[in-house]
This record gives structure tokens, C-alpha cells and sequence, in this order.
């Protein structure tokens, strides 16, 4: 009998010392990323999305804790709705289960892959699987499934500002499934059914470059009415 | 003589109520789409982005003056030949009815000669009407509203034109929307030919224009063939410039059908008023 129980300890340790880690590691990334007070860093934003055409724009993007956030630019720019912050907040709260369900190499980086669950149903997000850095404490690569969104896959690059989380390149894989065009706007009687009809991708992406940090420099609320 | 005929036609197009009732009207509708704009133009742009906007934000100064005269030229350009057709479709028939037609032939100019001094007079007011239009959907658009990129919609989903690539398609578009207009100019005149009353050719002239963008606009695979060559589908080529990239050879052709079919009208409106009785 205590040899059964010493086999079942034995077996759940891995278990629990997992645990222990997803909190470490989960905490490891918040702190870093909690590091960071506020910061503005210009962008080159590229879509590459089917069913919008838009050229390479530049913008300059200004964050300040907790969720101020703010996009400048001369022309019209595209960013997807979720990826900056949200990650940020929703670790913040705290209110989740992690797990961690394989170890997997991204972009020649050993990552964990650790799902997150929030423990309410009442919140936007579903589930949030991030593939975690664990030497540098970043985020390689999350996948955001939220109720209204649907699923976002981010890929990181980190450049000079790994120190504070902060990456140099964001690649945003967004579902485009849900894109629609008012059929009474859309009409194009140049066109025959067939050519309407033709078929599209179900995948868009979006490439930020971001450049020239200037971290915890200090700005004003006011920038961000 | 002809120039001085069509210095005359132009003279008379003038001397008329109607002539500045188009222009009214114009002026009215292009005043009541900016006032809606600046009224609720968020919402009305969300409209086009909303599915979109649920993955997406867009930044930047979206409602601009460039996409609000985008937005007139777009609505418009269905309602402008009726004030085109309103003065073109009275030029000969409205000397038939108000019998001048005979005093107009005394004159040493050839038939075929009135004919075409009417058509430059009627396309002389199409291009005021259009450069009227132009200036109050371009000028006071950006002045109220500023300039931006300009969001597009068509039916491959949304284009984004940066603010310095937009000027020059608006001077094309406006271009190709003459053209087109001229068209409905060219069959009113035609049809003004055939009639004895002006307002037997602004109702046909508008009948037929009805009549084609409904055979356009249905979706039925048997006009697929006779759609090509009716002048309305060709009137929205404007829109192509707004593309990217933007697909010439549809202009071109689109320009050709246009070209032709004013050719046609206005060389069946010269042998129908060289065989014209007016003597009776």
C-alpha cells in the first residue's frame, strides 16, 4: 500500500513541479512586462490581408500602463483589434489555470507551450496558448481564441528591447472567415458572378516593424484622449 | 459657322430655367450628402467596415474629404443624367414644339451642322455640369473635412489609396464620368431628333437608362453577353481608376464603348434631322 502511494507521489511530482513552473514562468513574463511603464516606438505596419488592399504604412504607437494605448499615423493604418495589450491585462488578473502541454522549438528558441484558461466565463477570452521563452522570459508566440474575434496567432521577434518584453517584430496571422461586404455597397455590375465568386484565403497577416523605443520616457495621460 | 451656331445653342442652353434647375438641384444634393456626413458620417462608414472592424481597427482619419466626394460621385452619377437629359433632350424637339426649328434651317448652316453645334452646346453644359460637381465634392469636401487615404469599397473587398495617389484618379474619374454623361447627352439629342415634344426624350432617355442598369445589374447568365456592350455598364468605369491596380484595358474598352456609342447617337440624330420634315 505505501509502496502504491510512493509510485503515485512519484508519478505526480512532475506534475506538480510543472505547476510551480507555469506560475514561475507566467510571472517571469508579467514582471518583465510589467517592467515597462509606458513606452512609444515607431511602426511599419504591413497587411497582407485578401480581402483588403492597403500599402505599407508608418505609425507611431504610445503605450502606458494599464491599458492606454494609442496609434498615430498620417494616413489610415490596420492593426488587429487584439495582441498589444490584452495579454498583459488578462495575466495581470491572475485569474486563470496553466498548464503546460509540450516544450516545442519556435523560431530556433526553446519554448513551453502553456495553455491558459480564465477561471470565468464571464470575460472576452476563451483560451490563450502561449509559447514562452523561458532564458529570456518572453512570449515567442501566442494564439488568442476570444468570444467575438475568433482565433489570432502572434509571432514575436526580439531585438534590442528583450530586456523589457518589448519586441522588434510582431507577425499578427488573423482570421478572415468573419470578413463580409455589404452586398448593396459591394455591387459591381462590371463584374459577372463568377468573377465575384472567385476564391479568397481564409488567412490574412499582418507584419509590425517597431523601431526606436524610447521606454519609460514618462507620458502625459492628455496624449491619450 | 458652326461655332458661332453652337456660341448660340450655347446662349439659348443658358436663357433657360431648366439649365439652372440641374444645377440647383446639384448643388442641393451634394449640400444635403456633406451635411449627412458631417452628421453622422461614423456610422456610415462603419456600415462598409463593421465586419471588418470585429478582427480590425482602423486608425487614421478615415471620413476625409476625398471619401466624401468619392461617396457623392458614387451616388450621383446615377441621378446626374437625369439633370443632363432634363436641357439636352429639349435641344432639337424644343424648337420643334415651339416651332423656331424652321427658322433655325433658314440660317447658311448645313442640318448636319445644327446638329453638331447642339451636341458641342449640350456637351459644354455636361462638362460644366460635371466640373460644378467636381469642385463642390472635391473643394468643399476637403475644406470641410480635410484630405486622407481613401477607403474603397468594391467587390473584391476594401482598397486603401494613400492621400498623394488619389488627386490624379479623381481627374481621370471625372474624365470617364464626362464621357459617360456625354453619352446620355448624345441620346437624348438623338432621340430629341425623333420628337416633336421635349418631354418624350427625357423620359425615353431616362426609360432607357433605367432599363439597361436594371439588364446590367441582374445576375442572370443570359445577358452576360449584351451586357459588355450597353453604355451604362460602362458608366461606372470611373470606379476602375479607384483600383489598384488600376486595370487599363477595362478603361480603354469601357472609353471605346462610350466613344461609340456618342458616334452612333449623334450620327443617327444627324440623318434623322437631315431627313426631318419641318415643313409641315
Amino acid at each position: 500500500m505505501i509502496k502504491i502511494a510512493q509510485l503515485l507521489l512519484l508519478l505526480a511530482l512532475p506534475l506538480l513541479s510543472s505547476a510551480q513552473t507555469v506560475d514561475d514562468i507566467l510571472s517571469k513574463v508579467l514582471t518583465k512586462l510589467n517592467s515597462v511603464k509606458d513606452y512609444k516606438v515607431s511602426a511599419t505596419i504591413k497587411a497582407n490581408i485578401p480581402m483588403i488592399k492597403i500599402l505599407p504604412n508608418e505609425a507611431t504607437i504610445y503605450f502606458k500602463q494599464k491599458d492606454k494605448f494609442k496609434v498615430e499615423s498620417k494616413g489610415i493604418t490596420i492593426l488587429p483589434k487584439q495582441g498589444f495589450t490584452d495579454i498583459n491585462n488578462f495575466l495581470a488578473k491572475k485569474d486563470y489555470i496553466a498548464v503546460i502541454n509540450d516544450t516545442v522549438t519556435t523560431g530556433g528558441v526553446k519554448t513551453y507551450l502553456i495553455s491558459v484558461i480564465p477561471n470565468s466565463a464571464g470575460g472576452e477570452m476563451i483560451l490563450a496558448k502561449l509559447w514562452i521563452d523561458p532564458e529570456r522570459s518572453v512570449i515567442m508566440k501566442s494564439q488568442i481564441t476570444t468570444k467575438s474575434n475568433g482565433t489570432v496567432t502572434t509571432s514575436y521577434t526580439y531585438g534590442d528591447q528583450v530586456k523589457y518584453g518589448l519586441p522588434s517584430k510582431m507577425v499578427f496571422e488573423i482570421d478572415i472567415k468573419k470578413f463580409k461586404l455589404p452586398k448593396s455597397v459591394a455591387s459591381d455590375i462590371n463584374k459577372s458572378s463568377a468573377e465575384k465568386k472567385k476564391k479568397i484565403g481564409n488567412k490574412g497577416t499582418i507584419t509590425i516593424t517597431l523601431t526606436d523605443y524610447q521606454v519609460n520616457k514618462g507620458l502625459s495621460d492628455s496624449l491619450f484622449k | 459657322m458652326l461655332l458661332k451656331n453652337t456660341w448660340n445653342e450655347f446662349i439659348k442652353i443658358l436663357s433657360k430655367p431648366r439649365s439652372y434647375l440641374g444645377v440647383g438641384a446639384l448643388t442641393l444634393l451634394i449640400g444635403i450628402i456633406i451635411f449627412a456626413m458631417k452628421a453622422d458620417g461614423k456610422s456610415i462608414i462603419s456600415f462598409v467596415t463593421a465586419s471588418f472592424e470585429q478582427t480590425l481597427t482602423f486608425n487614421g482619419h478615415i471620413l476625409n474629404g476625398y471619401l466624401i466626394a468619392f461617396i457623392i460621385l458614387q451616388m450621383l452619377i446615377v441621378h446626374v443624367p437625369l439633370l443632363v437629359a432634363l436641357v439636352t433632350g429639349d435641344l432639337i424637339a424644343g424648337e420643334a414644339a415651339m416651332g423656331t426649328i424652321r427658322m433655325l434651317a433658314t440660317k447658311p448652316i448645313s442640318r448636319t451642322n445644327i446638329v453638331l453645334s447642339k451636341f458641342i452646346a449640350g456637351a459644354a453644359y455636361t462638362l460644366f455640369i460635371i466640373i460644378w460637381m467636381g469642385f463642390l465634392a472635391l473643394f468643399v469636401s476637403t475644406t470641410i473635412f480635410g484630405t486622407g487615404d481613401v477607403i474603397v469599397l468594391n467587390s473584391d473587398g476594401l482598397v486603401i489609396l494613400p492621400e498623394a495617389d488619389v488627386l490624379w484618379r479623381f481627374g481621370a474619374g471625372f474624365c470617364v464620368a464626362f464621357l459617360s454623361l456625354l453619352t446620355v447627352s448624345s441620346l437624348s439629342i438623338c432621340l430629341s431628333a425623333f420628337a416633336e415634344n421635349s418631354i418624350g426624350p427625357i423620359v425615353a432617355t431616362m426609360s432607357v437608362i433605367i432599363l439597361f442598369t436594371i439588364i446590367g445589374s441582374l445576375d442572370v447568365t443570359v445577358f452576360d453577353t449584351i451586357k459588355p456592350y450597353l453604355f451604362t455598364t460602362h458608366m461606372v468605369s470611373w470606379r476602375s481608376f479607384f483600383e489598384d491596380p488600376v486595370p487599363w484595358s477595362t478603361i480603354r474598352q469601357s472609353v471605346i464603348i462610350l466613344v461609340a456609342h456618342n458616334v452612333v447617337l449623334v450620327a443617327i440624330a444627324i440623318v434623322r434631322f437631315n431627313k426631318k420634315d419641318i415643313t409641315s
